[in-house]
């Protein structure tokens, strides 16, 4: 706890903080916080500029620029957070019973998230695009049979590091259960390795999912996704450059929120870091760049 | 400390970006003033040159299939025959006759004309292509002369014959259409045919095909044999660019010089970028005359979609606003459009009842047809069945788009869930083929097929067939249209067509959107630019810079 | 050390063999019929039960799962991936010269991706924490949060319409590779010198660097032992990112009309032509294993420790 203290103490880890929750619940509360319905058509308000109703003003189909701003968090920040979650908790459970059991079981796994990881991410959600249709339910699909290896790849070599440690094999020689050493002594140990991955992968996840939708191959009308806003804006990126103007600074902001929470969390939650050294601090934020080898929009 | 001033930075930074954004927009009105010395010099240097924005390669050129670019086909190939709007004029046939009976046309040809390769035009090579066409005349369906050519004979050097079974009137129309009765030499034939691949597109046409980088380029030189003179362009190009604001950005950059509405209907810059660039004084915009009518069709023959009902076709009629389409989205450049056919089209004057935009039309329609709405539903019910219709549109074409998401939205209001699904025009072609759809987004072939072309396409599976055979009347519609195809009598065929139309029409298969236009941006320096009968071509060997 | 790199490439096979499986799986999962697919392809315009039941025959569709997925994988050696469903031309015509399109794009990315990564760590490691580093770190930050499409968007308004100096789109000249290869340069090497920069910097506090100034070395031989020990962390890292950009240029390549592998995927999926969907897929997954092969070698070579350790 007190490794959370010393990240409400970072002024800059807090705003990030803020911008990422209050984003989420914009998301989740949009029904009652949007001004107007995100789908509505007012064709006498085409490319309308900002009045009091409509504050970001209209889109090419006179509807609401911030209320379909706001929905759009919900496939382009909310539905993307669901897919993580599952993929961490499936890569988390893989990555567990890898590491701790190891052996056979251990080997086995890590061939089957080899062949996971050796399809490169774009390509194997195109094909799954490809073969199912476009839809955003496809590549947050995609999303999941992708991810999970790779989450499950880091967090077994960080179980493994601690599932050698003295008092792990201690407390095995003492008769205690499995599921309880790892309950007790190995999931607090490696909680920040999994929220530091996961946070990076966010970020990441959020750009390749407006990328998809810029494309035209994610959300469908009428719904609102960031990215589908920017391909709409872009159609008129010259004549009404303020419509490119919401979407892309939201996601800037938003993706921008992700990258400092994630540097901020790994300095702050890192045990081997203790105290914040400058030497080690460095060491922290090494393994962060380390993970975010991830893939890029 | 460290964190304190990253944070400052950072924040500095973003309102850097910002306001680097807020510049875009501020600058774009007059950012055009820095860089038209540039441009000047640009389009000067291009002056010779005219190079065509086109969203999809030009593809196969095989003039005897169809994955090719037609406005590409349209310069390399000749037809023997041209539709005008004087009517039917002669092009590589000088003169013809038809015998009495309607069924043989003898064609004189023009004898000074070559193939690109240097083989020499005569009887013998229009034999061997209408023949290489007849040999894969399942392809050609749609074209109902397909059916009815029995022979081809070759009577002397110059002159051939063409042998139907029966009278069929648009024997000429169909011989003038971009594919599939035109020329190719024969040398490029393999063994003797075309259906499987060809070895050159030499052509008879203004221009020739020079190079082909696939989904980059393709360039095309003055034909300088042409017989017609050589055409004053010496060299067109075609570049493939997505649609959008890429191609605004080539535009104006100078890097193409010249945009039209594609043979899909899809224009590749929004009205309003064309406004500026007209504004800018370099630029021309010209619209042709209404060519066709933009619609919506409606797959009568799926027994478990709900398109298949007249009420749900006629309620979707009714929820149109077409004249916020017109005025809105085109700026007034495309008129709404009431039927299948706009009264200039032939035999299309005729008296149709008009389907007003009128949401309580629609629901009471809805409502007699069992398709009811339950309190606490949002989508009407019938025996259980929701009223979900998918509507397919051409991911390249922004307009379709803003249509269809304006309809879904009317639609909703009317407990009508529209599902869109964007997909290249290719994949929307093969859905119309095969019935898999319920409703999308089609256009008439243009003042050259209407209505002829576009009604015997009614029967062909190719391309109307599921729209047309789920209706009541199918039956008699399909005798009327056989029947109009091989009247002899100017009065017959206007009272058939009239039934004919009246029978769609209250149907409502055919949703009329717009009538649609061919849109050209061209440099202010080009001149003669005009317009063929149909949206499928341009005349291109017309134009020349001044 | 041949030793590795022979068990290392032998390693590749199954993996090879399990990823075709998986593909072709893939395809079998599409709700469409293929052998009704084939026949629209060809337009034919009536279709009949007979004939799909024909066709079905041809495609050898009544043998079984497993011989299907041979006859297939043996077609797939020889290149030959069946016909495209839009052009009717052999897939392998399409997609062989946008692979190779894509391939120059991603090697010139990846040459400048290290350059500048290498660039950019080590001179923000030299001066760490003054404003030099710090304006580096927080535009790469900036820049690294923006989708890609919108700096490129950026860009091209910017060189390409403003300044005039650039083509907008294509790939015809020397410049069309330009703002392509700067993009994807941005993207990346904003996420990759930082790793460059955190070796240097942990390197820096080593004994030896400490140990070097004590005995009075010249600072420039300092300096380059650092180079050399820092340079031996980020390579592992810089051979895994080659096959990710590959694999990420789609984006990119629609915005520019870069007549790869990328755009042609795209356009594939628009208009369902099943074939080159699925090659593309095992296309690009058999050259993402032959080039992590590679990188691993490579990494064993420079890092003898690896060795031991992964096999």
């Amino acid at each position: 706890m007190k490794r959370i203290g010393s990240l409400l103490q970072d002024r800059l880890a807090l705003l990030s903080l803020f911008i990422i929750t209050s984003t989420l619940l914009a998301g989740i509360f949009a029904p009652w916080i949007a001004p107007n319905d995100p789908e509505e058509v007012h064709m006498e308000l085409r490319f309308a500029s900002a009045s009091w109703e409509y504050l970001l003003g209209n889109d090419h189909l006179g509807r609401c620029v911030l209320s379909r701003l706001i929905y759009g968090i919900r496939p382009s920040v909310l539905g993307v957070l669901a897919v993580l979650a599952i993929s961490v908790g499936i890569g988390t459970a893989i990555g567990f019973i890898a590491g701790y059991f190891k052996g056979k079981l251990d080997a086995l796994l890590m061939r089957i998230c080899d062949i996971m990881l050796s399809f490169p991410g774009y390509v194997m959600t195109l094909g799954i695009i490809g073969i199912l249709g476009v839809g955003l339910q496809h590549i947050l699909l995609a999303f999941v049979l992708m991810k999970w290896s790779w989450f499950a790849r880091i967090i077994r070599t960080s179980v493994m590091q601690y599932a050698d440690a003295e008092y792990v094999k201690f407390s095995k020689t003492l008769g205690i259960g499995s599921l309880r050493i790892i309950w007790k002594h190995i999931v607090p140990v490696t909680v920040p390795v999994i929220a530091v991955t996961s946070s990076s992968a966010f970020s990441s996840m959020v750009l390749q999912l407006s990328g998809y939708s810029f494309l035209g191959l994610g959300v469908q009308a009428p719904h609102a996704e960031w990215g589908m806003m920017l391909n709409e804006a872009r159609e008129v990126m010259f004549s009404r450059p303020e419509l490119l103007l919401a979407p892309g600074i939201t996601t800037i902001l938003f993706v921008s929120a992700v990258h400092f929470f994630t540097d901020a969390l790994q300095v702050a939650l890192d045990p081997k870091l203790g105290s914040s050294g400058r030497k080690k601090q460095r060491k922290g934020r090494f393994q962060t760049a380390n993970l975010q080898g991830s893939e890029v929009a | 400390m460290f964190k304190k001033r990253n944070l400052r930075l950072t924040l500095v930074l973003v309102l850097a970006a910002i306001a680097t954004l807020a510049g875009c927009s501020s600058n774009s009105g007059n950012g055009n003033s820095s860089t038209s010395n540039a441009n000047e010099k640009k389009t000067a240097s291009l002056a010779q040159e005219l190079i065509y924005a086109t969203a999809k390669d030009i593809n196969d050129m095989n003039p005897h299939l169809y994955p090719g670019s037609m406005p590409a086909q349209g310069i390399v190939y000749e037809s023997l025959v041209e539709n005008t709007a004087n009517g039917i004029k002669p092009l590589l046939a000088e003169s013809w006759e038809i015998s009495e009976d309607g069924t043989t046309y003898t064609f004189h040809l023009r004898k000074n004309v070559t193939f690109h390769d240097g083989a020499p035009f005569n009887a013998e090579a229009v034999k061997k292509n209408i023949d290489a066409v007849q040999n894969n005349a399942a392809m050609h369906a749609w074209i109902k002369l397909s059916s009815k050519l029995v022979e081809t004979k070759v009577i002397d050097e110059y002159t051939v014959q063409l042998v139907l079974s029966e009278p069929y009137y648009p024997t000429l129309l169909e011989l003038s259409m971009t594919r599939p009765y035109v020329f190719l030499s024969p040398n490029d034939f393999i063994n003797g045919q075309t259906k499987d691949g060809v070895n050159g597109y030499n052509g008879t046409g203004p221009y020739r095909l020079t190079e082909h980088k696939t989904d980059q380029y393709a360039t095309f030189e003055a034909n300088e044999h042409y017989w017609n003179g050589v055409p004053r362009i010496p060299k067109i190009k075609a570049k493939v660019l997505p649609a959008g604001e890429t191609t605004f950005l080539a535009l104006k950059k100078g890097e193409v010089n010249f945009v039209f509405t594609d043979d899909r209907g899809t224009d590749s810059i929004d009205v309003e970028a064309m406004k500026t660039l007209a504004e800018s004084g370099k630029f021309q915009i010209v619209r042709s005359a209404p060519m066709n009518t933009k619609m919506i069709v409606a797959n009568s023959s799926r027994k478990d979609s709900p398109a298949a009902e007249k009420a749900v076709r006629e309620a979707i009629w009714h929820s149109i606003d077409r004249e916020a389409i017109s005025k809105e989205l085109f700026n007034g450049t495309e008129s709404p459009a009431e039927a299948l056919f706009s009264s200039n089209v032939n035999y299309a004057n005729i008296d149709l009842k008009k389907r007003a935009y009128d949401l309580e039309t629609a629901k009471k329609l809805l409502d007699e047809a069992d398709w009811t709405l339950q309190p606490g539903d949002e989508i009407r019910k019938k025996n259980g069945h929701a009223l979900i219709m998918g509507l397919y549109y051409d991911v390249n074409s922004s307009s379709q788009k803003s249509e269809a998401e304006l309809l879904q939205n009317t639609l909703k209001k009317i407990g009508v869930q529209l599902e869109l699904i964007g997909e290249e025009s290719t994949s929307i072609a093969n859905r119309r083929s095969t019935g898999d759809y319920d409703l999308l987004f089609n256009q008439t072939w243009g003042l050259a097929y209407d209505p002829q072309s576009t009604i015997a396409s009614f029967t062909s599976e190719a391309a109307y067939y599921h729209t047309t055979s789920g209706i009541a009347k199918s039956d008699e519609l399909y005798k009327k249209i056989d029947e109009v195809m091989a009247s002899t009598d100017e009065a017959t065929r206007k009272s058939l067509y009239k039934d004919i139309l009246t029978i769609v029409h209250d149907e409502a298969v055919f949703i009329p959107i717009t009538n649609g236009r061919v849109t050209i941006v061209a440099p202010t320096a080009l001149k003669e630019i005009s317009f063929k009968q149909t949206q499928f071509e341009l005349p291109f060997e017309q134009m020349y810079f001044e | 050390m041949s030793g590795y790199i022979f068990r290392r490439s032998l390693l590749a096979i199954p993996l090879l063999l399990v990823i075709s499986f998986l593909t072709f799986v893939l395809n079998a999962l599409s709700p469409m019929d293929p052998a009704e697919l084939v026949l629209h392809a060809q337009g034919v315009p009536r279709i009949t039960d007979e004939l799909i039941t024909a066709t079905r025959t041809a495609l050898g569709m009544d043998q079984p799962f497993l011989i299907r997925y041979l006859d297939w994988l043996f077609s797939c050696l020889q290149l030959d991936f069946g016909n495209s469903y839009v052009t009717g031309k052999p897939v392998w015509s399409m997609l062989g010269p946008a692979f190779l399109n894509t391939l120059e794009l991603t090697i010139l990315s990846v040459v400048a991706v290290i350059a500048a990564s290498i660039g950019l760590g080590i001179v923000c490691a030299l001066t760490e924490g003054r404003w030099l580093d710090k304006s580096i770190r927080g535009a790469a930050f900036v820049l690294t949060s923006m989708p890609s499409y919108l700096l490129a968007a950026l860009l091209v308004w910017y060189f390409s319409v403003k300044l005039d100096w650039l083509p907008t789109t294509g790939k015809e000249t020397v410049q069309s590779y330009i703002l392509p290869v700067s993009v994807i340069t941005i993207s990346y090497a904003g996420h990759y010198f930082r790793i460059v920069r955190s070796a240097m910097l942990m390197n820096l506090n080593e004994d030896y660097v400490l140990f070097g100034r004590a005995c009075g070395l010249p600072e420039s031989r300092i300096t380059i032992r650092l180079l050399r020990n820092s340079l031996q962390v980020a390579v592992s890292v810089f051979c895994m990112a080659i096959p990710i950009i590959l694999g990420s240029t789609v984006v990119i390549e629609n915005l520019f009309a870069w007549p790869g592998l990328g755009m042609l995927s795209v356009k594939s999926i628009l208009s369902r032509d099943f074939p080159i969907i699925q090659a593309y897929v095992l296309v690009l997954a058999a050259a993402f294993v032959v080039v992590n092969t590679f990188s691993d070698i490579i990494n064993a070579l420079i890092n003898p420790k690896l060795r031991e350790n992964d096999l």
